[in-house]
């Protein structure tokens, strides 16, 4: 019986997948437990009610570990041609894996756009609609200028996990920035035996601000060493003089750009990311809209003091 | 009986680890500067020694009773994370949250020992099984009851006095957790090296089936060794929390190479039965001051890990030529 209705319910679903008119769209995220992709889920869910509006559907389909990453993706997108969608939204998280993966659903006459990993040289290279997300770099570059213009000339990009191309990245953008804003910059690699132990972070932070008195602005590539940065200025008597930034948001640090010991955080906002991604697909297949900006970049979304509450009632929400 | 001997001075085992902590201290006053002594400078490798050491006394007892506890990595944010849902998440007391963060480390601690005593199965892979059975547990419960990997414990949520007993710096600079490491190294010293129990565990890494058979509870003392190392973890880690005001899942991985390192820097040899207390905290204060010297150096920050790496060695090779030079010497006979 259980089996019968299973069939049934699915010959359903196929009939619906195979008869409506308006745009089926299949995202492609990461695991549940995963934060950031639960904040990518609230995109995609509010944009969903777009979508069902005009008559189309939504499916998140979502990895359930990371431990056999490159097939589990190419699996999803397999399943996704084989549902025979209309769009698909996809991160290029291994291109090496993806790409033949995702050539075959262009071929299959599927829009594509990717999101949040990729970039728009990528997505052209594959057939790809627009690309949807940040840019490491850029992200970068803006924190630098966010300091030259809050008056700050010489800045320390700290590095937890230096070689790491996404977040060499981050700190080559912040030294350019402010480098052609007419400041200085420069980036402190900190060594394999520091990682994760936050005293060692402080420490290393605090003893550089000592050494070089000149240091202004000192700005973090994770929200975690931000945490262990923000002890490590207090501690150098400075927390009046340095201004501190960081890349990504977590609680703590969004209460200290509330109390003021922190100057600011650059978001990628993923939320943006799947809720144009998907709106921007389904009004394509839809109306056959198309969007000249690309790449569409959803970050540097800078979080300072200014917009400190509305962003922290965003967290409240699950969008942030 | 009581003379004075140099030649039994130095043929004690911590005294090579002196001499590598003496060859580090000179090498980062000439090539840094004497900034490295003061007291910013000295807190700057302080507070890294106490954190480690804390964890590097247990894990070397381990060591030296031949057994190995990884799974400290997973413990130290699995503290953190405890008390940060605990107090920070749910409001509660945060000594609820201590108790938590303790109750959790004995648990992983019982675990650990009893499976390692009840079965073959070597303490290196009983221990990587929990390291990542903890970091699983830790990481699914923050995000189920927090929605994030980093848990905020604000001061307001510390309250004061465990802010003041774990979390604050003294005179500028230095962790309260710096009186904690030598609270605890003065008992570890007093147990390991004035006590039966000490004994019982040279002769336990020495050989454990003789040591069984000459009435020594094995099975109880390795039980209560791996307790202990956990509990410290978890300390560790919940002290952490109430200083920086937030856990996370992500962080404590390097204390485990660490603490082998900071130990067998401080002379234990890896497969047991020599070491000692002091040299532990020798060893530890050596790596510390390794690790966080680079900074009062004018080298380009990008060779900080060669140079750890380095000089660590260097260090150990000093103190292994030593003590077999001290261990081989005979005296003249007169």
């Amino acid at each position: 019986m259980a089996f019968k209705r299973i069939l049934i319910a699915a010959l359903a679903a196929t009939a619906v997948v195979s008869t409506a008119s308006a745009a089926n769209i299949a995202v492609i995220g990461g695991k549940n437990d995963d934060a950031f992709w639960n904040i990518i889920k609230k995109g995609v869910d509010d944009a969903r009610l777009v979508v069902e509006a005009n008559g189309g559907t939504v499916n998140y389909l979502r990895l359930q570990t990371y431990d056999n990453f490159a097939p589990d993706v190419v699996q999803l997108i397999q399943t996704a041609i084989s549902q025979k969608v209309d769009g698909l939204v996809i991160p290029n998280w291994v291109p090496e894996g993806e790409d033949p993966a995702i050539k075959e659903a262009t071929a299959a006459g599927i829009k594509v756009i990717l999101m949040n990993a990729g970039g728009i040289d990528k997505a052209r290279e594959l057939g790809a609609i627009n690309y949807v997300g940040s840019d490491e770099y850029i992200a970068g570059v803006a924190g630098g200028e966010y300091f030259f213009k809050n008056g700050k000339k010489n800045v320390l990009c700290v590095n937890t996990v230096p070689g790491a191309a996404n977040l060499e990245a981050r700190c080559k953008g912040v030294i350019d920035g402010i480098s052609k804003a007419g400041g200085a910059g420069k980036q402190l690699p900190l060594p394999a035996t520091s990682f994760g132990d936050a005293t060692a972070v402080a420490e290393a932070i605090k003893a550089t601000l000592l050494q070089d008195g000149g240091i202004d602005g000192v700005i973090t590539i994770s929200a975690g060493d931000a945490d262990s940065a923000a002890i490590g200025v207090m501690q150098a008597g400075k927390t009046e003089g340095v201004l501190l930034g960081t890349f990504d948001l977590n609680q703590s640090g969004l209460d200290r750009i509330k109390d003021g010991t922190q100057g600011f955080a650059i978001d990628q906002q993923p939320y943006l990311q799947s809720l144009l991604a998907v709106t921007l697909l389904a009004s394509a297949i839809d109306f056959g809209t198309d969007l000249p900006t690309s790449p569409l970049l959803t970050g540097p979304g800078i979080v300072d003091k200014g917009n400190i509450d509305a962003t922290l009632a965003g967290v409240g929400k699950g969008a942030r | 009986m009581n003379t004075f001997s140099f030649s039994d001075l130095l043929r004690r085992p911590e005294s090579g680890a002196v001499l590598g902590l003496l060859f580090v201290l000179v090498f980062f006053v000439i090539f840094g500067s004497v900034e490295f002594l003061k007291p910013a400078g000295a807190a700057s490798w302080l507070n890294v020694a106490a954190n480690l050491g804390i964890v590097a006394i247990p894990v070397g007892l381990l060591m030296i009773s031949g057994e190995l506890d990884i799974s400290i990595g997973a413990m130290i944010p699995a503290g953190a994370l405890t008390v940060g849902i605990i107090s920070g998440q749910f409001g509660l007391p945060i000594w609820v949250g201590i108790a938590g963060a303790l109750g959790l480390g004995v648990i992983v601690g019982l675990i650990n020992g009893l499976l390692v005593v009840n079965t073959a199965v070597p303490s290196l892979i009983v221990t990587l099984g929990t390291l990542f059975a903890v970091q699983g547990l830790a990481l699914g419960f923050s995000v189920l009851l927090t929605g994030t990997t980093s848990v905020a414990l604000s001061p307001a949520e510390s309250g004061a006095i465990a802010k003041a007993l774990f979390g604050q710096f003294i005179g500028g600079g230095f962790q309260v957790t710096i009186f904690w490491w030598l609270l605890f190294t003065a008992v570890y010293v007093f147990y390991v090296h004035y006590s039966p129990f000490g004994n019982w565990l040279f002769a336990m890494g020495g050989d454990r089936v003789s040591a069984r058979n000459a009435g020594i509870p094995t099975d109880k003392l390795t039980i209560t060794l791996f307790v202990l190392s956990s509990v410290s973890a978890a300390f560790v880690g919940m002290c952490q929390a109430i200083l920086f005001n937030v856990a996370q899942v992500s962080a404590g991985m390097t204390f485990i190479f660490n603490s082998i390192i900071s130990v067998v820097v401080g002379g234990v040899l890896l497969t047991g039965g020599f070491g000692s207390v002091i040299g532990i905290f020798l060893g530890t204060i050596t790596f510390a001051i390794v690790n966080q010297g680079i900074y009062f150096t004018s080298f380009d920050r990008n060779w900080s890990s060669l140079i750890i790496g380095a000089m660590l060695l260097l260090a150990v090779l000093m103190n292994n030529t030593f003590r077999i030079m001290a261990l081989t010497y005979s005296p003249k006979k007169k």
